[in-house]
């Protein structure tokens, strides 16, 4: 997909029709007490303009205003807090000769035109939908709204029509279902359904695919492709990740701090790119992070030098159901995983949401209890040590987590923060030295040594991985697991991020499992790579082997749904 | 479902087990405990007759039998399956046939079983009317509140609300009683009861002595509410507030001068006028139109009935359901506001966090306007934490029964539990509990049952 | 095993080694506090504890019958210091104390402990040195006075005893406000004939003792047990909802009244028993705060440094799950006070102290409606249960994060 060539729109004269011209657009958020210091500035003065049947792809880090843009654009702001102190959003329907400002018509001839001539996908495909009705009513409650003069048999009969084009199996069935009953794919596809369900003329996507995996995101986004050049729609298509640009873009226009930075077609913007910051952007993802590598040093993977070893390790929680609840079966999250991590080794343990690698993770530190099997380190069996003999492991192995919101305890200050474990486990004389040793840890992750006395809030999400690398490498732990480190951070703090670990690995020669959904990043860091699916390792090996050269079936589809930029 | 519920209906057992074991131990461990001798203390008897009574009171009710002893066999009586006694308590057999007897009253000396019969339908009838009025109430002005965020209507609800959850039972109850059934103010309710004594003797229906007596009520009502109604949607907010101010200082001024002559003074004209201004001239300004009608309908139907009553000569008889309103109205509103003080703020609260959902979002990207957004998308949704909240609003408005119904002098179950508890009525406390117990867990259920029809999401599989 | 960590070290760490705090919001709890007492109806219900606080403390100057100073022949005595009794002493000693130690600086652990060893040591110094005497007549000093046995005489604003039952005055017995011309009764007087004010300003010391004492009792319980069924889960968690359900399943008015119904009428017991019986929903909080602490990053952190259980449930979990259960302790002190005045009201209260509650259900004995003896005390009990209420809404929205989004 991502080789080919992008297909011309099916009618190039309309093409160059404009459909939404947005011109200095000014999103404010009113301080409450008036004070014009306090007013946010979300989007501050963009311009953009969106032809018939054009995807648009709106770029930009977290916080840099493109969501709050698309909710300008529908009306969908709270008018208390929001304002728009200039500018003007142009929509220039098919059946009017005169275009209407989005900013300046009334409520009322705007309700009319959201969900019938613009509709909007949300990114939470899990809360999108209203958990309480089937999920057929509440595409019929559009499709009347917008249609009264169909009857509610006829409107059902479009509702299944429109899923049966977003390929939901059996919509006869699946009208009646509620949306808890569907996955997370699933649901996206009935959001999609319900948006064109009223044939509109722009269709606005904010991240529709962040929460899917990366197979799932591959079909939704053939899906929203497919259809929008059936329908010859305008689409505004908003993401952070430039792979998924680079599948479905027309056009591109990069956003930072409220501002357009660069606008461009796809190519153009993500081969040449002009500004400063689109470069650094691009320059940091993973993909083309590789090109500047630095050379990581040799490993002995011989059969005797492994740090971690697991034997026919399973975790399963039990289901219990009936009157007496009684266990009926069980969840098999981590299923007979062997699994070998050679002293000093980067591995990639990657898989998709659910198929059980945080799990895994967890069980090796004994965080959840394994249901059997062995786990090894350093030739000892510590499987099933208690919790006073396995302390001293405790020493070796640490973690490092996803969230960096909720993995720091926000009433401690950062000194406390890292001093307690060093405390605890002996390590340092007094409390001046551990002191010295704290502020020595947090000049390895790049920070500031007066950010010992802060709180967690006081920092960003960045600064607060760092934070936890730092009390990770407290103890001075021969293995760490990476769980999912990256994915809640802008690209570019991601390859800050990474750099940083492999500088760390370096330096300390630490073991590093490394867990995650992102195929960019684990080419980029990882030695090895072990592939998970439904509780199984499936795949084991070098990296870049594994990357070019799939072997399990379900590496090679995992791959191929990888959003790339061809080069 | 019917796994679940027959699951429920099973672990009951244990916590009714629980409940009454906490309630007798908390009697036996007392100093005096149950014995007989703390029966019949204070009565004023010589030692013989004394002992004899006590000696009857052990035979009958096994007193003098350690506790444990005690609780086992009221457990063996009340429970439906258990052993059978002949007349020398030896176990004769075990019987699954035997029936539950909740035993006899000490203080009554009758079967507790028939008490309760009597006493259990007034403290329903007393929550069965009180808990729609929470609800309708707590969700008008909850939501409304929610939708308005921040505006004066929310803080100013948000602070009247909070005033009347912290207003005790027993205040609002005496001032009520006090003023509103006391000879020396306005006698215009009963002073307690259910009804008055010749109730019994009434016709079902109230009616008149002549058809004009029913013209003049009927008009004046009529008349006086359409008038409120009319002034509640009418004008500018500021038009309103005067004439509704002019109508409360002149009701207030007919009030103060009804007052016997023993009451009135000066002060009361002052203070009338104030108090009924201040009850009325907010809600005749705020921008809620609903409550505007709501509350302003009624001030009016008030009057309406004040003025009936003030025109029509003729012999008016109550008839026995007039007569019984009569006397609930006082004890209802004890019962209910503080009920619809803390549901409103849960109210605001669910909606608030639902109106920020994402799929409250997603329907305003459909097109609906909010209104529709706001009763047919989120309040379904902000429905379930009312329902949860259901299931313990029961015990503490058995509970609140308790005051309500030793200030209104109304024989209900909480007057019977205060004078179950000070006479220490052994077998009275115990089913009182239990039935209690039994009254709760029953709502539990029922709401987890009510959570599950409302919420897709929730299979009790 | 090592566990060199004592608390002392790590507060040195937070308190002392600490540079000065570089923003006023620095720690979560000023954060929080700030937060709460932006908001005006906090601040009016703070008022009106402080207002109470200060009337509970200076009671016994306020409303006694003794003459602050009085000359007698000549000799001048002060019957109000010799009438003072320990708990009045230590109460007076304790609020000084406190006043002096808010301006003073230090920590505030040095603070806590300086005021409870100040406490304990005046306690102990004025129950062993002062002995009042136990045979009080009111009169005598209205009846000097009235013989003209008195030079002069300084008396208390409110120169009633709460106990004094005005008999050189006749029958007084339910006397309206500033019926008689020569007696100011602002509050009127109750079927005894005391002063009613006088009577609420006394009664004040309950309803503040009730409600700290009682809602730390049940905080303390529900902690413990809801702490435990949260960490371990499993089966103490089973076990632990279960006894939850029975003690929720019985309407706690009905419990207290069996309570005290049969353990008879102590101050003391009264507060225990408000606490035994009001522990489940501090348990709950505590329960759910504790399973959703459990599964958070930072604590799986915690257990994955080796960090001893100890520090883990007091150092990691308690200072964050502890939030929700304070918002409830401050609605909780407003349902303790309204537990006692309803017992008290019901006719199961204290007997020869003077209460809100037990004052209320005087109002309407025997037929006639005295107003007064359902407004003031009435309006008391609703001030402050309002003013705890308020306070806790307050710190309610100040904690809730899902609140302070936007």
């Amino acid at each position: 997909m991502a080789n080919q060539p992008r297909q011309p729109a099916a009618n190039n004269t309309q093409k160059s029709q404009p459909l939404l011209k947005i011109s200095n657009l000014k999103t404010w958020f009113n301080a409450l007490n008036n004070n014009d210091a306090d007013t946010v500035k979300a989007v501050d003065g963009i311009d953009l303009e969106i032809n018939r049947g054009e995807t648009f792809c709106l770029v930009g880090e977290s916080g840099s205003g493109k969501s709050i843009s698309a909710l300008s654009i529908m009306g969908l702001l709270p008018k208390d807090v929001a304002s728009h102190p200039d500018g003007e959003i142009l929509f220039y329907p098919q059946v009017q000769q005169n275009p209407i400002d989005l900013l300046t018509v009334p409520e009322a001839q705007m309700r009319d035109i959201r969900g019938s001539q613009i509709a909007m996908i949300f990114q939470e495909p899990m809360n999108s939908l209203n958990p309480v009705f089937n999920i057929g009513e509440q595409i019929i409650e559009a499709l009347l709204l917008h249609h009264p003069e169909l009857s509610y048999e006829a409107a059902r009969q479009k509702t299944i029509k429109a899923l049966t084009d977003v390929q939901i199996p059996n919509p006869e069935q699946r009208i009646d279902n509620y949306p808890h009953q569907l996955s997370g794919g699933q649901r996206q596809r009935v959001m999609i359904a319900m948006a064109i369900a009223c044939e509109p003329e722009l269709l606005i996507a904010d991240e529709p695919t962040t929460a899917l995996d990366v197979t799932v995101q591959k079909e939704v986004l053939l899906l929203m492709q497919e259809l929008q050049q059936r329908r010859n729609m305008g689409m505004l298509f908003i993401t952070h990740d430039f792979g998924v640009v680079a599948e479905i873009g027309d056009k591109l226009a990069v956003m930072h701090k409220g501002k357009l930075v660069e606008t461009g077609s796809v190519d153009a913007v993500l081969f040449n790119p002009q500004q400063p910051y689109t470069k650094k952007l691009i320059a940091a993802l993973p993909h083309n992070l590789k090109q500047h590598k630095p050379p990581q040093p040799q490993l002995d993977t011989s059969d005797n030098n492994h740090l971690i070893q697991l034997k026919n390790l399973k975790v399963w929680f039990p289901i219990n159901k009936g009157m007496l609840k009684q266990t009926v079966g069980h969840i098999k999250a981590v299923d007979d995983v062997d699994l070998e991590i050679p002293r000093g080794q980067i591995l990639a343990l990657v898989g998709e949401s659910g198929c059980g690698k945080t799990t895994l993770g967890r069980s090796i530190l004994r965080l959840i209890e394994p249901t059997s099997g062995q786990i090894i380190i350093n030739d000892t069996d510590v499987t099933n040590l208690n919790r006073r003999e396995f302390r001293p492991y405790r020493k070796t192995l640490q973690i490092i987590f996803q969230d960096p919101m909720s993995s720091l305890n926000p009433r401690l200050n950062i000194a406390t923060t890292l001093t307690e474990p060093m405390a605890v486990h002996s390590i340092g004389d007094s409390q001046q030295q551990r002191l010295e040793l704290a502020v020595e840890l947090l000049e390895q992750v790049q920070l500031s040594p007066d950010y010992l006395w802060r709180y967690p809030h006081q920092f960003s999400g960045g600064q607060r991985q760092r934070i936890g690398i730092a009390r990770a490498l407290a103890l001075n732990p021969d293995f760490i697991i990476c769980d999912e480190i990256t994915s809640a951070l802008d690209v570019s703090v991601q390859a800050e991020i990474l750099q940083l670990l492999l500088e760390l690995r370096k330096q300390r020669g630490l073991t590093l499992l490394f867990i995650t959904h992102n195929i960019g990043v684990v080419e980029y860091i990882s030695d090895e790579t072990a592939v998970m699916y439904q509780g199984k390792i499936v795949e084991r090996g070098i990296t870049d082997q594994i990357c070019a050269n799939p072997q399990h079936e379900y590496t090679q589809k995992l791959l191929s749904a990888v959003p790339r930029i061809a080069a | 479902m019917t796994d679940y519920i027959l699951r429920r209906l099973l672990l009951m057992i244990p916590t009714l087990l629980g409940i009454t074991i906490v309630v007798f131990a908390v009697m036996a461990a007392a100093p005096g405990g149950i014995s007989a001798a703390s029966l019949v203390d204070g009565q004023n008897l010589d030692p013989e007759a004394k002992r004899e009574i006590e000696a009857y009171y052990n035979h009958i009710y096994g007193l003098d039998s350690p506790p444990a002893m005690q609780y086992l066999r009221w457990l063996n009586n009340v429970s439906p399956i258990g052993f059978e006694f002949d007349d020398n308590a030896e176990i004769k057999n075990f019987s699954f046939t035997k029936g539950s007897d909740l035993g006899k009253s000490f203080r009554y000396g009758r079967p507790v079983a028939e008490l309760l019969s009597e006493r259990v339908p007034i403290t329903l009838l007393l929550n069965t009317i009180s808990i729609p009025i929470i609800y309708i109430i707590a969700i008008a002005i909850g939501v409304y509140a929610a939708t308005r965020r921040g505006s004066q209507f929310d803080v100013i609800s948000g602070g009247v609300m909070l005033a009347l959850w912290s207003i005790p039972t027993m205040l609002a109850g005496v001032l009520m009683i006090g003023f509103f059934s006391n000879v020396q103010y306005w006698h215009w309710f009963p002073t307690g009861g259910l009804s008055s004594s010749e109730s019994g003797r009434l016709p079902f229906m109230p009616h008149w002595g002549s058809l004009r007596d029913v013209g003049v009520f009927l008009l004046s009502i009529a008349n006086a509410t359409c008038l409120s109604v009319w002034l509640s949607v009418q004008g500018s907010p500021k038009f309103r507030a005067i004439v509704i101010a002019l109508i409360a200082i002149a009701a207030a001024i007919v009030m103060a001068l009804a007052l016997p002559e023993s009451s009135q003074s000066f002060g009361w004209i002052i203070l009338l006028p104030i108090t009924l201004s201040l009850l009325t001239v907010p809600i005749a300004l705020s921008d809620y139109a609903v409550l505007r009608i709501a509350y302003l309908g009624l001030f009016g139907l008030i009057l309406g009935i004040a003025i009936a009553m003030h025109f029509t000569q003729g012999s008016f008889v109550k008839g026995f359901l007039f007569d019984r309103l009569w006397h609930l109205i006082l004890p209802i509103i004890c019962l209910s506001y503080g009920g619809f003080a803390a549901l409103t703020k849960l109210t605001r609260t669910a909606v608030l966090e639902n109106l920020m959902s994402d799929y409250a979002r997603t329907a305003r990207a459909k097109g609906l306007a909010e209104d529709d957004v706001i009763w047919r998308h989120v309040f379904r949704n902000s429905l379930l934490p009312l329902i949860t909240v259901a299931a313990s609003l029961l015990p503490s408005m058995l509970g609140g029964s308790v005051i309500v119904e030793s200030i209104f002098s109304i024989e209900g179950m909480g007057k019977l539990a205060i004078e179950a508890v000070q006479t220490r009525d052994r077998e009275l406390v115990l089913s009182i509990t239990l039935l209690s117990g039994l009254l709760t867990l029953i709502g539990y259920l029922l709401s987890d049952i009510l959570y599950a029809i409302a919420d897709p999401r929730i299979s009790y599989d | 095993m090592t566990d060199p960590m004592s608390e002392n070290t790590q507060d040195s760490i937070d308190a002392a080694t600490a540079p000065a705090p570089v923003t006023m919001d620095n720690t979560f709890a000023q954060r929080a506090l700030h937060n709460t007492f932006k908001r005006w109806g906090a601040r009016v219900g703070l008022l009106w504890i402080a207002l109470l606080t200060i009337f509970a403390v200076f009671a016994p100057i306020i409303a006694t019958s003794y003459p602050w100073l009085l000359s007698q022949k000549g000799v001048i005595s002060s019957p109000l210091v010799q009438h003072l009794s320990v708990v009045d002493v230590t109460l007076l000693i304790a609020f000084v104390n406190a006043c002096v130690l808010w301006f003073l600086p230090g920590s505030l652990r040095q603070k806590i402990l300086i005021f409870i060893t100040v406490i304990s040591i005046s306690f102990i110094a004025s129950y062993i040195l002062i002995k009042p005497p136990k045979l009080t007549i009111y009169e005598q000093y209205r009846l000097n006075e009235k013989a003209g046995n008195i030079d002069w005489v300084f008396s208390a604003p409110i120169p009633y005893s709460p106990q004094d039952y005005l008999r050189d005055y006749g029958d007084t017995g339910l006397e309206k406000p500033l019926q008689a011309s020569n007696r100011s009764h602002w509050f009127g007087t109750e079927e005894n004939g005391a002063d009613v004010l006088s009577r609420m300003i006394h009664a004040s010391r309950i309803a503040l003792a009730i409600g700290f004492i009682a809602t730390g009792i049940a905080m303390s319980i529900g902690v413990v047990i809801g702490g435990l069924m949260g960490f371990f889960s499993g089966k103490t968690d089973m076990i632990g909802m279960r006894i939850v359900e029975v003690f929720e399943a019985i309407p706690t008015l009905f419990l207290l009244l069996t309570f005290v119904a049969f353990f008879g009428r102590s101050l003391y017991l009264m507060m225990v028993i408000i606490g035994i019986t009001g522990w489940t929903g501090y348990a709950r909080y505590i329960r759910a705060e504790f399973l959703r602490l459990r599964q958070q990053d930072f604590v799986q952190a915690a257990i994955a440094l080796g960090l001893p259980l100890r520090s883990i449930l007091f150092r990691h979990m308690l200072p964050n799950g502890i939030a929700p259960v304070l918002v409830a302790a401050s609605f909780g002190v407003a349902s303790a006070i309204l537990a006692e005045a309803t017992l008290s009201f019901l006719g199961l209260g204290l007997v020869g102290e003077p209460s809100w509650g037990q004052m209320l259900n005087q109002a309407v004995r025997s037929s006639s409606f005295n107003w007064w003896m359902a407004a003031f005390p009435g309006g008391a009990i609703f001030l402050t249960v309002f003013a705890y209420n308020l306070i806790g809404e307050a710190l309610r929205d100040a904690i809730d994060p899902y609140l302070n989004k936007s």
